[in-house]
């Protein structure tokens, strides 16, 4: 694997299917033999697999027998998108995002497929747009049983499943051909799942290849942890609910976009396996590094703790990646972790996010007032903010901040503990937490300066929007921040609380530089981050990997 | 001169870069040890750490990550967390235990003043419909709503029109027969209402409605009055213990495919209690129903202790290496708790047993040990399928309850036995020769069964 090799232009999805790296000519035809019909149940030709990407004819098995009929190219491409988490229940973030995506490319249809961690009743929070459907979600977790048909199919001997899946995902660098042929099986017999990892043997089979893994070195990693029997049957027990993603049936699609290269892409790995058809995934966050964050957070100063989940999601991600046709990632900063864990430069496309800007200026109140909207999360730093606070309010006293958004699902004890905090401080009224709000923009422009204290971000649309809003903003140096609001604001380290409170006060009492940054944001963005740019850069991509032409 | 100015100008700059590098990777490095606390686990772990709490391009922290990280020391072990045993839902058992008591006793104490005014053969008629009816609803409620967290908010928010609907069901439709009807259909909400109510933890309170009807069955007032008043209040009881659950939850009600089945199974052991004729229930002494006091109490005793499964599996499996736990011993937690389990069902039913016929000349209740052993077999039973149900191995569980069902009915009808609850001997200790081999072949191998088989459901 090598890390962060020299970017290189972006290629046509030709080009990244035939091995070519070149820049892409305007001749080039769209590949017409993975346009896909709208028919259930089609099956690529084996031939046609092995050539379109890392996952070979060899990997699928049986997975491929008969040819698919020829696709005719048709005007309205159908997209599968895979949500995880987000779209369309969560508010805000990927889900804004999903939901722009859809309403403004009107001329595609969706299926929606939602994954969510199970035992929850989930709602919709937004009307789906009339070209989209909502598919059955997959509930992880959940007591569901897998589908079953009315007429099982014997299952071949193919080795244990839960050993097969842990050779493919835990290994710094599984076996992806392995896990892909085990995807597929999956998808296949349904039915076996339950009784697979249920059975003896299956655990015995999976208790010895754990114990092959821990003994396993690499030079840029440690050698796994002696897990314990419960986090080996943590571990078993996630391996299970990737199995059963797997089996959830798919509807058949020209493309399938998947929102995060995690568990939405084991449906999508499947269905490009079985069908061959193109898959494109957007980053928004980059899973894996999250995914590690959580961990740090989680399992900080505790030797055997938390490898799991870190593991699984590297395993997921490579395997996402080595399947996808196109990755575009919504920030240059995310391409470089995405080079970095191995992914062909010629794969990437930078998309970045955009949003519909107004079409006046206005200058900030000067109010002294500092606002801050995103969800209380230990992403957020909302400790490093509070802290900010009170150094920016021990220098200027008038100043005042609110804080918009609700904590994330899951995240109410580190509330909590920001409200304890919050107390302790003694920031009283002056730093008020306002809650969720449905006017991100009305909050952004009640305010002088827009304040970010994230450790993990990749393109926030709070930026965009506090941009939009003509307001500076005074954020940390993470992930795609810099690049973003360069020159409209001031950057400092995350977690240094000096830094930024004194790039708050130094907006607060400068006015004329506030609004300056402010009024340069607001430029910024009509010129690069609209969201009509972002919308038709997904809508060549989509119509060019589903070799349609528009309308 | 000049060159060698300015080979020393560059040899200065090298120096000053390299400290620049080195005390870059000694801040990098006081990061990493202030956010980990221990060793990087590997090069991504030390990036993410360097690129979130440095704000360093990721590039440039992977860079400083594989200088940095030792990758060469000892592996370590896992001590795996675990959220810590809501043990809320057993703060009630000493009410819930009472309120069991009280409801058997009082059935058995029913028996006289319904079978003198209302006839002989009306109680055991409707105790023979009502109890599989009874039964099987408590089970379908139990897997459903009342075995699982939050389970009275999901019963709560699906609608107090499920429990009404289940019951209009099952009950109107005994209405339509003479004598025994009315008494089943009223018998059948103010055993399943008990249910809802004592998971609620009013057991107590349900006791009380139920010792002030006994008294009132005592003193003559009329059968269909006292059992029309019981089914009404503790329907009104039931809808208060719901409706005031104070919080509201998005958690998701049991799958209604496995309620059904667990309904199913539940109906099969009720059957089984009533299929026997020899039993005779109001028939056999005074107070016949006090026979089932002994091994309801020890089931519920040992079904208490087993109610720790969940928790206690994995307690005890914390901490122990992946060939301890795939070993067969009886030391390990599974099989300690079932074992534990099935003793305390055993004691118990055996030491009240004695007791109930010690004193059966006293309470005129049935003295005949064989009804003792055919009731504590079927708490047995109840038991092991139960943890089946439990275990979502609902086949085993329906095809023990089956044969056991079947078995007792063959029994009855070509062997005619004269010993009392010989059938139900029969029929019981066929489901639990059936049901046990499973239970101990899942048990034996403590880490397999959790994962297995308690976390793949």
């Amino acid at each position: 694997m090598g890390y962060w090799p020299g970017s290189s232009g972006a290629p046509t999805i030709q080009d990244v299917r035939a091995g070519r790296h070149t820049q892409p000519s305007a001749e080039t035809a769209p590949d017409r033999r993975f346009a896909r019909p709208v028919v259930s149940r089609h099956v690529g030709h084996p031939d046609e697999i092995g050539h379109r990407g890392p996952i070979s004819a060899k990997a699928v098995g049986e997975a491929s027998g008969h040819a698919e009929p020829q696709a005719r190219p048709r005007a309205r491409p159908r997209v599968l998108l895979i949500t995880e988490g987000t779209y369309p229940y969560a508010v805000g973030g990927v889900s804004s995002w999903c939901h722009a995506l859809l309403t403004g490319l009107s001329e595609t249809d969706w299926d929606v497929l939602p994954i969510l961690a199970g035992r929850k009743h989930q709602r919709p929070s937004v009307k789906l747009p009339p070209n989209t459907r909502l598919l059955r979600q997959i509930d992880l977790w959940s007591e569901s049983n897998p589908p079953r048909r009315l007429h099982a199919r014997r299952v071949a001997e193919h080795g244990s499943l839960p050993a097969q899946l842990l050779r493919g995902l835990m290994p710094w660098e599984g076996d992806l051909e392995g896990l892909t042929a085990a995807l597929v099986r999956c998808r296949r017999n349904p039915e076996s799942i339950r009784p697979e990892f249920r059975g003896r043997e299956s655990w015995e089979a999976f208790v010895s290849e754990l114990e092959q893994l821990m003994m396993d070195s690499h030079r840029d990693s440690a050698p796994a942890p002696i897990y314990d029997a419960i986090e080996a049957a943590r571990l078993y027990q996630a391996l299970y609910w990737v199995a059963r993603t797997a089996a959830v049936p798919t509807p058949a699609c020209d493309v399938i976009h998947v929102t995060a290269a995690g568990w939405s892409g084991i449906p999508a790995i499947v269905h490009k396996a079985m069908y061959g058809t193109p898959m494109l995934l957007t980053e928004h966050g980059v899973y894996v590094r999250e995914a590690y964050l959580a961990s740090v957070r989680e399992a900080a100063a505790r030797p055997g703790h938390g490898h799991i989940s870190p593991r699984l999601a590297l395993g997921m991600t490579r395997a996402a990646y080595a399947a996808a046709d196109v990755i575009a990632p919504v920030t240059e900063a995310n391409a470089d972790w995405e080079r970095g864990l191995g992914v062909d430069a010629a794969k990437i496309r930078v998309i970045p996010n955009g949003i519909d800007p107004p079409t006046e200026y206005t200058a900030p109140p000067n109010i002294k007032k500092v606002i801050a909207v995103g969800r209380l999360d230990p992403l957020k730093d909302v400790q490093t903010m509070l802290l900010v606070a009170k150094e920016v309010m021990r220098r200027l006293p008038e100043a005042r901040f609110e804080c918009y958004g609700p904590p994330t699902l899951g995240q109410e004890m580190y509330a909590d503990a920001c409200v304890v905090m919050h107390r302790q401080l003694g920031l009283g009224d002056r730093f008020r937490f306002m809650g969720g709000t449905s006017d991100p923009n009305g909050a952004i422009r009640s305010g002088d300066v827009v304040v970010m204290t994230s450790i993990s971000e990749a393109m926030p649309m709070t930026l965009l929007e506090a941009m939009g809003q003509g307001r500076p903003i005074v954020a940390t140096s993470v992930g795609g921040v810099p690049s973003v609001i360069r020159g409209c604001g001031l950057i400092a380290p995350p977690g240094d609380v000096h830094e930024l409170a004194t790039a708050v006060v130094t907006l607060l009492c400068d006015p004329a530089l506030a609004a300056r940054l402010g009024r340069r944001g607001y430029e910024r963005v009509h010129r690069k981050y609209t969201l009509s740019r972002c919308l038709g850069a997904y809508d060549r991509l989509i119509r060019e990997l589903a070799g349609t032409v528009a309308a | 001169m000049s060159s060698s100015n300015g080979r020393a100008s560059e040899l200065g700059n090298l120096s000053q870069a390299t400290v620049s590098a080195d005390s870059d990777d000694e801040y990098a490095e006081a990061v990493l040890d202030a956010r980990l606390g221990r060793d990087a686990r590997d090069v991504l772990e030390a990036t993410v750490v360097l690129e979130a709490w440095t704000g360093r391009p990721a590039r440039r922290a992977m860079g400083h990550a594989r200088r940095l990280v030792r990758l060469d020391g000892p592996s370590p072990r896992a001590i795996s967390d675990l959220d810590p045993f809501d043990d809320s839902s057993q703060h009630s058992v000493v009410a819930e235990g009472i309120a069991l008591a009280l409801l058997i006793l009082s059935v058995a104490a029913w028996a006289s003043p319904i079978s003198r005014q209302l006839g002989p053969n009306v109680l055991s008629d409707a105790i023979r419909v009502a109890l599989p009816i009874a039964v099987a609803l408590q089970w379908g409620l139990r897997s459903r709503y009342l075995s699982r967290p939050e389970g009275l908010e999901c019963l709560r928010r699906d609608g107090m029109s499920v429990l009404l609907w289940c019951l209009a069901v099952a009950v109107l439709p005994l209405l339509l027969f003479h004598g025994w009807g009315p008494v089943a259909a009223m018998m059948v909400p103010v055993w399943v209402g008990g249910t809802v109510i004592t998971m609620r933890g009013w057991g107590l309170l349900y006791a009380s409605v139920l010792v002030v009807g006994t008294l009132a069955m005592e003193h003559a007032v009329n059968p269909y009055i006292v059992l029309g008043s019981l089914a009404g209040i503790t329907l009104l009881i039931c809808l208060a213990a719901v409706r005031t659950v104070s919080a509201r939850t998005d958690l998701r009600a049991g799958s209604m495919r496995r309620a059904i089945l667990a309904g199913l199974i539940g109906g099969f052991i009720g059957v089984l209690l009533v299929a026997d004729p020899s039993l005779g229930w109001g028939v056999h002494g005074r107070h016949p129903a006090i026979a089932l006091l002994p091994s309801a109490i020890g089931s519920f005793w040992g079904g208490y202790y087993l109610w720790n499964f969940y928790d206690a599996v994995p307690r005890g499996l914390r901490g122990v290496p992946l060939k301890g736990a795939s070993r067969i011993a009886l030391s390990d937690p599974a099989m300690s708790i079932f074992v534990g389990g099935i003793a305390r069902l055993l004691g118990g039913t055996v030491v009240l047993s004695a007791i109930v016929i010690g004193v059966g000349h006293w309470t005129h209740g049935t003295d005949a040990p064989s009804v003792f052993v055919a009731f504590g077999l079927v708490g047995l039973l109840t038991l092991l399928v139960g943890l089946l149900e439990a275990f979502s191995l609902y086949r085993a569980a329906l095809i023990a309850t089956g044969a056991a069902l079947a078995t007792e009915l063959m029994w009855r009808s070509t062997l005619h036995a004269t010993v009392p609850g010989g059938a139900l001997v029969a029929g019981a200790a066929v489901g639990v020769m059936l049901s046990l081999p499973v239970l101990l072949i899942r048990l034996a191998r403590s880490g397999g069964v959790l994962a297995t088989t308690l976390w793949i459901q």
